[in-house]
């Protein structure tokens, strides 16, 4: 039904500490993140040939999990509203189905990206190996399309929240193709930027967490009429700043907040 | 005692003899002689509330009927324009302080004229009280005059001013109203109300306040405002679509029937007025949210802020916090009285459920209850397409969550009140905002509406519709939902024995045909219950 504080409140909780504890398993765990490690082959130079090197070194199997572990820390956040909405609109005993459903189809596509994105880096890292090059080359390519009307279109129908059925498979399936479609114009939206951390020599789980505050704060903006316009950390930015300003002004005015 | 007091625009006969009306029209009129690149302008000043200046088919204003002859260029600079135009909120709890600032800031500019022109110092907006005694429920007639006392044209004369009939005959169907005009049976012009004033909740509901409360829903971070809020909701919305109305072939609507048009027609600021003396008057018994998520308005979620031109070529910023207290404004209103105590909502049902002592210990008017769950008790299994008459569908309930209803119904008692229960039209898109719906539960076939008011739900009206249905613009396309307290009527089906059914039908009926090119439909109609 109409906006409720303490489901949002409840779901905001689940979905902030899931990520949260994504992030610690990646911090604590550098081997659990999506990266190609570089055979010593690949570190004299550009070599086709050390392909089934690297991906011995590199199991498919290893890699997906750590990209879905890369997707639950990066990607929960943002799913927090439609979350709320499917549990709102689902009939208590359906809830938790439904949204795992919906997450399925979310993830489905966005393993299904994975496999694209993964198979660039081990290209990559192939023929480019520890190179700054291509992770620059694609950081350009995702400033470029943050500025486009088209990014404006992908983050418009991320907050589309609408077509779910209540009774039987139609609930099912709808919350099978909510997630889908939700996922689809997330990775439409976000993919090149997603592929920036893994394409670089080091760094990798600051650039993730950059991109994911990147990500988060472009969410929070409002949809908009697309246009030329840059999606950065503003939303953000303005977010704390204004947020900072309130509880200082709030502290002023009650000293005993801040006791 | 304040320097500004906004008076009935009945005063003298609503007509010119009403020296605040002729002054405005005055003020308007010379507004209307600058450039719509002029913030002092109009026009610029309109589309700082919503604009279709470069849309290239109705409702673009360049395809507007004059008067007035609306401007779609020159434009301000790009920084200038994009820091004003379409600010409106609608589906917010921001909804009251934004237009409050709105009206301060336009009265500022019209008053600026007044005084240029001679005219007093202290003029301020009058108000139309279309719930007041009497004819007041019909536009104050200087509205309409062609021509101003000196012969020259009245520029508070509008064209596309076709009201609830699509005649130019303006006037508002409150309840009395409704009666003495006998309708086609097929359709069923909702009353306007002011039943939003027995509420005791800004924001949330209880038993004497139906979601999302008298402020609106809680809009920030999420952008879930979809729902208007009950001030909102009925009398604002039915309003502007029964004034506004649709044109006699029902091709185009009226400027007050659209966001991006309304504040084009002078009988806005009018009727905000009185929008606005209604907040006040609300204001004496309840107060308004202390979250400093609404103090702060939407820049403390990163949004933009509210901001309005001045006469004086500055930009002023304001907030909810600023705009809380019409008094520290400077600002009264010539009737203030108190609003109606909340409805003893509760007890009313406990008596009609049978539980009479109960009732007799029920203190009504309590807080929000936070440990109530909202759950779903059905809804239909497809889309719905709205024809000319409207449209029927039946609303599947889960047997479970039935019985629990029932349940609650029967054994309803002072320490377990009955369930409140909640009919939500989720996801309503169109292209044409001119409908107003009321909405029946369980209406007999081929029964006429009117004489079943113990089955009518509630009215909605369409304002906002199409621009709301855009993929590509501040509602992502979600469209616009509407939620109606159904309470009362399910009491009266458990009383029947009408309620423990496998489905619950829900029928649409329009105030005027619905034109084929409107394309309306409701993504699902649901049933909540909150117990």
């Amino acid at each position: 039904m109409t906006y409720d504080t303490q489901e949002f409140a409840r779901v905001r909780s689940l979905m902030l500490l899931t990520a949260a504890a994504a992030w610690m398993l990646l911090l604590t765990e550098p081997r659990a993140m999506p990266m190609i490690v570089p055979c010593a082959a690949t570190g004299a130079g550009p070599m086709p040939s050390s392909l089934p090197m690297l991906l011995s070194m590199n199991p498919p199997g290893l890699l997906a999990a750590g990209w879905a572990l890369m997707l639950i820390a990066m990607m929960t956040p943002v799913l927090i509203e439609p979350v709320r909405y499917i549990r709102m609109r689902s009939f208590t005993h359906r809830r938790a189905r439904a949204v795992l459903l919906f997450l399925g189809g979310y993830a489905a596509v966005w393993m299904a990206t994975g496999v694209v994105l993964l198979g660039s880096a081990f290209a990559v890292e192939a023929f480019a190996p520890q190179s700054y090059l291509p992770a620059a080359g694609i950081v350009l390519v995702a400033l470029v399309w943050q500025f486009t009307p088209i990014k404006q279109r992908c983050l418009n129908r991320c907050h589309a929240l609408s077509g779910l059925a209540a009774f039987g498979t139609a609930a099912d399936l709808s919350a099978l193709r909510f997630g889908a479609i939700h996922g689809l114009w997330c990775a439409v939206s976000c993919s090149a930027m997603m592929l920036a951390p893994m394409l670089l020599p080091g760094g990798q789980l600051v650039a993730m967490a950059t991109v994911s505050i990147l990500i988060f704060s472009e969410r929070l903006e409002q949809p908009a009429v697309p246009r030329w316009r840059w999606h950065g950390f503003g939303q953000v930015i303005r977010i704390l700043v204004a947020q900072t300003r309130i509880r200082l002004q709030s502290r002023q005015i009650d000293p005993a907040l801040s006791e | 005692m304040a320097q500004y007091t906004r008076a009935n625009a009945w005063n003298h006969g609503g007509t010119f003899a009403n020296t605040d009306l002729l002054w405005y029209a005055k003020g308007v009129g010379v507004l209307q002689t600058r450039k719509l690149s002029d913030p002092s302008s109009w026009w610029f000043l309109a589309a700082i509330h919503g604009e279709y200046v470069a849309d290239k088919k109705f409702p673009g204003w360049k395809f507007l009927p004059a008067p007035p002859p609306v401007p779609v260029t020159p434009l301000a600079t790009a920084k200038v324009w994009s820091l004003y135009k379409d600010q409106c909120q609608h589906q917010s709890w921001f909804f009251p302080p934004w237009h409050r600032g709105y009206l301060l800031a336009l009265e500022a500019h019209v008053r600026a004229a007044v005084v240029q022109l001679g005219g007093p110092a202290t003029w301020a907006l009058p108000y139309w009280d279309y719930l007041g005694p009497a004819n007041q429920n019909t536009i104050p007639p200087a509205f309409t005059q062609k021509k101003l006392p000196d012969g020259s044209p009245n520029p508070l004369y509008v064209v596309a001013r076709y009201g609830p009939d699509g005649d130019s005959n303006i006037y508002i169907p409150t309840a009395a109203i409704v009666k003495q005009h006998p309708h086609d049976p097929d359709f069923a012009p909702g009353p306007v109300t002011d039943h939003c004033l027995s509420n005791d909740l800004f924001t949330g509901d209880d038993a004497s306040t139906k979601p999302p409360g008298f402020g609106g829903p809680v809009t920030g971070f999420h952008h879930g405002g979809q729902t208007s809020g009950n001030l909102e909701n009925n009398p604002h919305n039915l309003v502007h679509v029964y004034v506004g109305g649709s044109s006699p072939d029902q091709q185009t609507y009226g400027l007050m029937s659209d966001p991006g048009l309304a504040a084009l027609d002078p009988i806005f600021y009018v009727h905000h007025a009185n929008i606005d003396r209604m907040w006040a008057v609300w204001n004496k018994k309840h107060p308004n949210p202390t979250d400093p998520k609404w103090l702060n308005g939407p820049t403390a979620g990163g949004n933009r802020k509210f901001v309005m031109p001045m006469p004086d070529g500055s930009s002023w910023t304001y907030t909810p916090k600023q705009m809380a207290d019409l008094g520290q404004l400077n600002y009264t209103y010539d009737n203030l009285p108190d609003p109606p105590a909340p409805a003893p909502v509760l007890a009313e049902r406990l008596i009609k459920l049978g539980a009479a002592t109960a009732a007799a210990k029920v203190k009504e008017g309590g807080t929000v209850v936070t440990d109530q769950n909202t759950e779903l008790v059905g809804a239909t299994e497809k889309a719905l397409s709205l024809s000319r008459t409207g449209a029927a569908a039946a609303v599947r309930l889960d047997p479970g969550v039935r019985r629990k209803v029932v349940q609650s119904l029967t054994q309803a008692a002072e320490s377990a009140a009955p369930d409140r229960v909640y009919l939500e039209l989720e996801n309503v898109r169109g292209t044409f905002d001119a409908s107003v719906l009321s909405v029946y539960i369980n209406l007999p076939d081929n029964a006429k509406p009117a004489d079943h008011p113990e089955l009518f739900a509630g009215s909605i009206a369409l304002f906002g519709l199409s621009r709301a249905s855009l993929q590509d613009d501040q509602h992502a396309g979600d469209g616009l939902s509407f939620v109606l307290d159904i309470s009362k009527v399910v009491d009266t089906l458990h009383l029947s024995k009408s309620l423990d059914v496998d489905s619950l039908s829900v029928k649409l009926v329009p105030n005027r045909e619905i034109p084929d090119h409107a394309q309306i439909t409701v993504g699902r109609i649901s049933i909540y219950r909150k117990g």
